[in-house]
């Protein structure tokens, strides 16, 4: 490595020495408006052919030769701008901005760099340096409260855990709806696979373990710049892998005239966000009574008790006391080190860029740990004039250990048992889970939910290890100025072992088991693609592409379920006395041609219109051929407006675009798949061969050959507008989009001895807002504030078949589900209370607890709004910027509100207690209603019916206001280090803080964000026991040598 | 600029090449993981393994048992099963959802396919279609007897997608007819059956014919105290005979000894309780069978060594370990098998149709010699040796000198399905109209006030939800059924 660099250094070193022979200027470019650096400037030595261009940190370097006296600085955005050379070697030079020419560049579908303005869709950009300011790393959640319209959605607080991304509302019956994730033009996979164990023969599932989703292998030290595209006819050119949108990620790269060392350290702390309250007032048992048995709080008030002793999970004779902070305590304080170092330099045929980053974090559980190693490396060179050629490649390995369990129906969940009655001492239970003789586990009740967590958490660690490489190579050939032949071959690949210990003694799996799961996936992507580019008049432009695209992806997992183990924390297939092997694979190719032909108008009037043409292998060769055309426009109004003072720029944009797109592959042919178990409650199922036969089986979906392309009709109407010299800025988007002919699993009854079938049905619609408003409210010579808000509403509304009543995305527990109905979103559903016509409660007057019924709509999942404001204010190099992100509306279940409430747990369940309690509600007496006068037995029965039933009761309002990210940082000033040190081109030093605060939330105890279905699932608003989330404080330094 | 041209030539020819391959190419969607044709043994192999698993497992087998009071769960007892549970009617909505999904999919949808597999093939393979036509028609018996009204004559077809639910009266009619149906379809004279995959009776025919007839039999025994015009048929059943004739005849899986192959119930013991049962004799079994000395006992519970004899515990009380018994790892033992039909049960319905003369005149010496038969193949078949289970059987009374005989069948019954969760609550069901079944349980300790435990709900999310055709009323666990007087 240390070899490598050195020869680097070598090669600039010489490059550069070749270089500055002749005359040389140097100077610095910067900004009339804020004086800062301006990279990126091209810089042209008049009537002559040499250039250069601007550094990150604005400066150039530039032969001229004699005779020479006239220097040309332009960059898309400022007005151009003549220097005179004059005696000295130095010319600086500072640029204005160019109100009605913004053009700022961005990389659009299949790697094409267009300026904004021309655009007939809205993009929205995040920097790079937006995504190190506050580092996440999981570069998915970075976008949070950033971008209109843009959701996301972390899955836990499990280090590594994942996060999935909503674009305009979930637009898909079936699948979870991530964008299509494009780095560097190479589609790279962000799949979280699961491996389900639910017929498996152990109470081990690890569907219930986040093991993350692959985006957040993408390392956000290398991005140059994300890009997101939202519409369908900005993502036409990708075809039907970004129907859901595309995440266009450009990664750094050598600037030219530079060669330069960034050093980024990041420390943080991370704490749990939000504890559930536990009351401290009564203690373990059961109707007033203890009981070690139990995990409930139903037992003795603690202060009627006093000087008597009871016996604790150990044996002991002790007094009941009160914990009140055994929640707290139970979590620590996590720790996270990243640092990273790139070395980057170009001139002017060849650029490089080699990156390395170190991501090392402890959990807010013992033994949780994540260890992230990053390398990136990509260099281009021109071979000629007409010919150059670009690779990059990225190996990241991440390793996880002590992911928790969530969810249930597996002896390793976490969450839930460490809420405890407050007699106990969380201390004692850490120090005594196991017994120092017998190596034997002390439960904390003798019974069959007894684990000790701690136990879980020393023994039962899930660890996964990632192993990924993605990277590619462009080749492009530049005959004639007007046509570019360009050839972009990516494979983007990875294993990831997934291993899942019980140790010999957890309750549940006292013989112990272990799961090993391998898993493989790659993408293969090949965009052939020709450009022609040609100005046909000094007015009129057109640039026509042309492309043929193959793609491929495959996946295979590998896994295997040992049970019966001998040695203890031995866990090898050799130690256990049955292994249930499985084995799955999957393959799907697309080829694709397509073309854009763009035309531009006097630099102020655009009309692009695209085509693709997709052949996907899932579909019968019948169906199997689908086209979706696109056409945008974009109108810069404010370019043909006489001068003005108040609008500095005004665009129009328009688009329609109507993209298809296939299913899963092996959908089309029923066919019967060999049979690892048969299932029994409890994870006690048979394996196979059972008794010396193997088992076969039906598929539990119908698969259907007829299965056509679903197809999504999009219109996108938007405007950017500019006032007073960019002081405030607006951007205003509507679009409205129909996916139809949905390729669905269509759940169906089972009594028709199959669980769905595959059908083309139902569309979902949704329409919305994005608004991005821009303020300067203030701006001295040192002083700016910048006030930036985004705010994006949808409305989904779904049409389902007239036969098809609901349809189920997602299945939660005991009744609940994640539905939908005609003319409404995706919702929650379940069991909920029983209502008289005037909206009482009923209540059942032989028991006087309240009645249900089932199978009831409780709200949308999605919200109604959603909006981030960021506020940055800025003194001379201090810098101060905090985010707030603002849901408003929908619902969410918790399951970890409805255990504590059910076990007596949380504060509110004090109530009553020993007190006649008479339900608010009616009694149903005939056909009338009549107020309930009937008391309930028991505030443990009364809780108990109220958790355990149903659904309704621990639903709620999902909005939230949060304190997303603060930032605070000081760039020390380069008068300052040029005088001081030298050998620095930058020193920046920061405060960064993420999730925060919850400044409001109507959910108890725990983070509304929470959500059990992960990146994979189109689920949401259901939280199951899940790792709570975390609050982040760290330190940032960033140094440029 | 020539070369241009030279370069786009080579662009067009691989792009045309390209296409050419592309169907090739694109010709990748058959699944290498699956089969597109299968023997239908395969699907009757994984068929029966999932409905004994079902049957043996905490979806039926301990809801059953418990809400059935046939044993008990020792209350508050640390190493008891705990309440409030099944006992207390807290059937979890994994048991009916679990139990629906085995019956329709896993077990009735795969017997439903392996029947379309065998008659269309050629040569039709007849004897495969009945011998799962037979297992059939017990799921679906069993599917009945644990919802009510249930799909029957519209479920397991890909062409309707939301059967309606038949009464259970029809459904039992279905049973029967399919099972009609199989007994027309053996064919001795055919090679072709499912033999070494047919883990019952290794394709001995004659031995499943014995099987339908007796199944048969209990469908008609179930039905036939609502529907008295079932008497006439269960005569002509008695008299034409060839039932399970001998406990070779019992229908039945064994489970191994082998990590996988375990008994649910060991397993359920093994894993969370360190080998010690999670359940008690109730009180109900006990004291009936300490009263007669039963040699069945110590076969069927653990004995406290500080206990001075065999004492139960009443349903939802707290067990205590020096006096109360449990259930004996003889019985949940690794091996247990999980029983579908015994020699004994076809011995006990045929003692009972002499006691209560159905179809036959009333021949209580017939009956009594039945029931000690009965008794005696139940002593055997739980362990106890020959001797001693001759001698017991010879002990109990004659049926002319007790007050109720057919009582007295129906607590034989009961107790020698004590360990069949299920099948035991349907006895006890149809053994009387409500109020006087045998034995007349108690509401267990702990349960809702309220009438008994009768059925399992329907489940929502796997049926009611999304079946347009599904009884839109909320049916309780207290409702009684159509054969359940």
């Amino acid at each position: 490595m240390k070899k490598l660099i050195l020869s680097l250094f070598m090669f600039l070193a010489v490059a550069v020495a070749a270089y500055a022979q002749d005359r040389t200027i140097t100077g610095t470019v910067t900004g009339k408006d804020d004086g800062l650096p301006i990279p990126g400037v091209s810089v042209k030595v008049k009537g002559t052919n040499n250039g250069a261009a601007t550094g990150a940190d604005g400066k150039y370097v530039i032969k001229v030769p004699s005779g020479s006296t006239i220097l040309e600085f332009s960059s898309v955005g400022y007005v151009s701008q003549f220097a005179t050379v004059g005696s000295g070697n130095v010319v600086n030079v500072s640029l204005g901005q160019d109100a009605k020419m913004l053009g700022e560049v961005v990389v659009t579908a299949m790697g094409i760099k267009r300026e904004t303005k021309s655009l007939g869709y809205s993009v929205t950009k995040v920097s790079g340096d937006e995504l190190t300011k506050a580092r996440e790393t999981n570069v998915v959640n970075a976008l949070a409260g950033k971008v209109a319209g843009v959701r996301i959605n972390s899955q836990s607080g499990t280090l590594g855990g994942s996060s999935k991304i909503v674009i305009r509302g979930g637009s898909s019956f079936n699948d979870s709806g991530q964008p299509l994730f494009v780095v560097d033009g190479l589609p790279i996979n962000n799949g979280a696979p699961m491996v389900s164990t639910t017929s498996g023969s152990v109470p081990q599932g690890s569907a219930g373990t986040d093991f993350g989703n692959r985006a957040s292998d993408i390392n956000s030290d290398d991005i140059e710049s994300m890009v997101v595209l939202k519409g369908a006819a900005a993502t036409a050119l990708y075809g039907a892998r970004a129907k859901n949108g595309a995440i266009v990620i450009t990664t750094k790269k050598g600037i030219k005239g530079q060669s330069s060392v960034t050093f980024n350290s990041s420390t943080r702390f991370d704490n749990i966000l939000k504890v559930p309250e536990i009351q401290n007032e009564y203690a373990q048992g059961t109707l007033g009574l203890y009981d070690r048995t139990t995990l409930s709080a139903w037992g003795p008030k603690l202060s009627d008790v006093q000087g008597r002793l009871f016996p604790d999970f150990l044996g002991n004779q002790v007094p009941l006391t009160a914990h009140p902070n055994n929640a707290k305590d139970f979590f620590k304080t996590g720790q996270t080190y990243i640092n990273s170092i790139s070395f980057d330099g170009a001139d002017e045929k060849s650029d490089f860029r080699l990156g390395y980053t170190s991501t090392v974090q402890s959990g807010i559980i013992e033994k949780q740990k994540l260890n992230k190693n990053a390398i990136s490396f990509n260099a281009g060179r021109k071979i000629s004039d007409k010919f150059e050629v670009r690779a990059s490649i990225n190996y990241t390995r991440t390793k996880g250990e002590g992911m928790p369990t969530q969810s249930s129906n597996d002896p390793n969940v976490l969450i839930g048992t460490n809420y405890l009655p407050t007699n106990f001492d969380i201390a004692q239970i850490r120090n005594n889970y196991i017994d120092p003789v017998t190596q034997q586990q002390i439960t904390i009740t003798p019974s069959r939910n007894g684990n000790n967590p701690y136990w879980i958490i020393n023994n039962n660690t899930s660890t996964n290890v990632v192993d990924r490489v993605f990277g590619n190579g462009i080749l492009t050939y530049k005959p004639v100025s007007w046509l570019t032949i360009s050839d972009n071959i990516g494979t983007d690949f990875y294993n990831e072992n997934r291993f899942l210990p019980t140790r010999n003694g957890t309750v549940g799996a006292l013989t112990g088991s272990f799961i090993n799961a391998n898993l493989y996936n790659r993408v293969m992507n090949n965009d052939f693609i020709v450009t022609f580019d040609k100005k046909l008049n000094s007015d009129l432009g057109l640039k026509v592409i042309a492309g043929n695209n193959i793609y491929e992806t495959y996946s295979r997992s590998d896994q295997a379920l040992a049970q019966n183990l001998t040695v203890d924390q031995l866990y090898n297939f050799s130690n256990a006395a049955s292994v249930v092997n499985q084995n799955g694979s999957s393959k799907k190719r697309i080829v694709g041609i397509y073309g854009d032909v763009g035309l531009s108008y006097k630099d102020y009037l655009f009309l692009n219109v695209t085509g693709r043409n997709d052949y996907s292998s899932t579909l019968s060769k019948d169906n199997n051929s689908y086209f979706y055309p696109s056409v945008s426009s974009g109108f810069v109004f404010s370019q043909i407006m006489p001068e003005n003072n108040w609008l500095s720029y005004g665009k129009l944009r328009a688009s329609w675009a109507n993209v298809g797109s296939d299913g899963d592959p092996y959908r089309l042919a029923f066919a019967y798949t060999g049979q690892s178990t048969a299932f029994a409650q409890y994870g006690f199922g048979s394996s196979f061969p059972f008794n010396g036969v193997l088992g076969y089986s039906i598929p539990s979906i119908i698969p259907n050959p007829e299965l056509k392309p679903q197809n999504q009709n999009s219109i996108e109407l938007g405007t950017e507008l500019k006032f007073l010299k960019n002081r405030i800025s607006l951007d205003f988007t509507y679009y409205n989009t129909n996916t139809k002919d949905q390729i669905v699993n269509l759940p169906l009854p089972q009594s028709t001895g199959f669980a769905f079938k595959t059908v083309n049905a139902g569309s979902i619609r949704n329409s919305g807002i994005e608004v991005t408003l821009g303020l300067v409210p203030v701006k001295l010579t040192d002083f700016t504030w910048n006030l930036d808000v985004n705010f994006a509403k949808n409305k989904q509304v779904v049409t389902l078949p007239s036969d098809i009543a609901s349809y189920a995305l997602a299945s939660g527990w005991s009744g609940l589900q994640i539905k939908v109905e005609s003319g409404k979103a995706f919702g929650i559903y379940g069991s909920a209370w029983q209502r008289d016509p005037n909206g009482n409660i009923v209540i059942d007057a032989a028991t006087g607890l309240r009645k249900t019924v089932n199978d009831q709509r409780l709200g949308n999942t999605a919200p109604d709004w959603t909006m981030g404001i960021n506020n940055t204010f800025s003194y001379k190099n201090f810098s101060l910027s905090f985010l707030v992100d603002i849901r408003e509306g929908g619902i969410m279940f918790s399951n970890t509100v409805a255990t504590l409430r059910n076990s007596g747990l949380s504060p509110e369940t004090v109530a009553n207690r020993g007190n006649i309690f008479v339900d608010k509600g009616v009694i149903q007496v005939g056909n009338t209603y009549v107020p309930n006068t009937v008391p309930v037995q028991s505030m443990q029965d009364y809780w108990g019916q109220y958790t355990s039933t149903n659904t309704e009761s621990s639903i709620f309002n999902a909005s939230y206001v949060k304190l997303r990210e603060v930032n605070f940082s000081y760039k020390v000033p380069s008068a300052f280090l040029q005088r001081n040190a030298k050998f620095l081109k930058g020193l920046e030093i920061g405060v960064e803080g993420r999730n925060l605060w919850i400044i409001k939330s109507y959910v108890p105890g725990i983070d509304p964000e929470a959500n059990l279905f992960g990146a994979a699932s189109n689920g949401e608003g259901v939280e199951f026991n899940n790792f709570p989330s975390t609050r982040t404080i760290g330190f940032n330094l960033r140094v440029k040598l | 600029m020539k070369k241009t041209y030279i370069y786009l030539l080579i662009l067009v020819l691989a792009s045309s090449f390209s296409l050419s391959s592309c169907k090739k190419y694109l010709d990748i969607n058959k699944d290498p993981n699956t089969a597109t044709t299968v023997d239908p043994k395969l699907l009757f192999s994984f068929a029966v393994v999932s409905y004994a698993n079902l049957r043996s497992s905490g979806d039926s087998y301990i809801p059953f048992a418990l809400a059935g009071q046939s044993v008990a769960t020792g209350g508050n007892n640390p190493t008891g099963w705990g309440v409030p549970s099944e006992e207390q009617y807290k059937i979890s909505s994994f048991s009916n959802a679990n139990s629906w999904r085995a019956y329709y999919t896993t077990v009735g949808a795969n017997l439903k396919e392996a029947i379309k597999l065998a008659e269309s093939a050629s040569p039709v393979n007849n004897n495969a279609a009945a011998q799962n036509k037979i297992v059939l028609a017990m799921c679906a018996y069993e599917a009945t007897t644990v919802f009510g009204d249930v799909p029957f004559s519209e479920a397991w077809n890909t062409n309707i997608s939301y059967p309606k639910f038949d009464a259970q009266k029809d459904v039992m009619e279905g049973c029967i007819a399919l099972i009609d149906a199989a007994l027309k379809q053996f064919d001795d004279a055919s090679p072709l059956k499912i033999s070494d995959y047919d883990l019952f009776y290794k394709g001995d025919l004659n031995k499943w014919r014995r099987l339908a007839n007796s199944v048969k039999l209990r469908i008609l025994m179930t039905m036939v105290d609502k529907d008295p015009t079932k008497v006439a048929a269960i005569g002509t059943m008695i008299t034409a005979g060839n039932f399970i004739g001998a406990s070779t005849d019992n229908c039945l899986i064994n489970y191994q000894d082998v990590a996988g192959k375990k008994n649910p119930k060991f397993l359920l013991n093994e894993q969370y309780n360190n080998g010690v049962d999670f359940f008690f004799g109730c009180n109900y079994v006990v004291d009936f069978m300490r009263n007669l000395a039963d040699p069945r006992l110590p076969r069927f519970f653990t004995k406290p060594d500080q206990a001075a004899d065999y004492f139960g515990v009443e349903n939802g009380a707290t067990a205590d370990d020096n006096v109360n018994v449990r259930v004996s790892p003889l019985l949940h033992s690794a091996v247990e098998p999980e029983v579908f039909f015994s020699y004994q049960e076809e011995l006990f319905y045929e003692a009972e149709i002499q006691a209560r003369g159905l179809g036959v005149p009333v021949n209580l010496a017939a009956a009594t010699t039945l029931y000690r038969k009965a008794v005696q193949q139940s002593c055997l078949f739980y362990g106890v040796d020959a001797a001693t289970a001759q001698t017991f059987a010879a002990s109990l009374p004659d049926l002319s000198t007790v007050a109720s005989p057919v009582k007295l069948i129906h607590m034989h019954h009961w107790v020698d399905k004590m360990d069949r969760g299920i099948d035991a609550f349907t006895q006890w069901r149809r053994s009387g109209p409500s109020g006087d079944e045998t034995p007349a349980l108690k509401l267990p300790i702990g349960a809702p006030a309220g009438p008994l435990f009768r059925r399992f709900e329907y489940p929502t999310t796997n049926e009611i939800a999304v079946n347009p055709n599904a009884p839109k009323n909320r049916i309780m666990f207290t409702e009684k059924m159509w054969f359940d007087l």
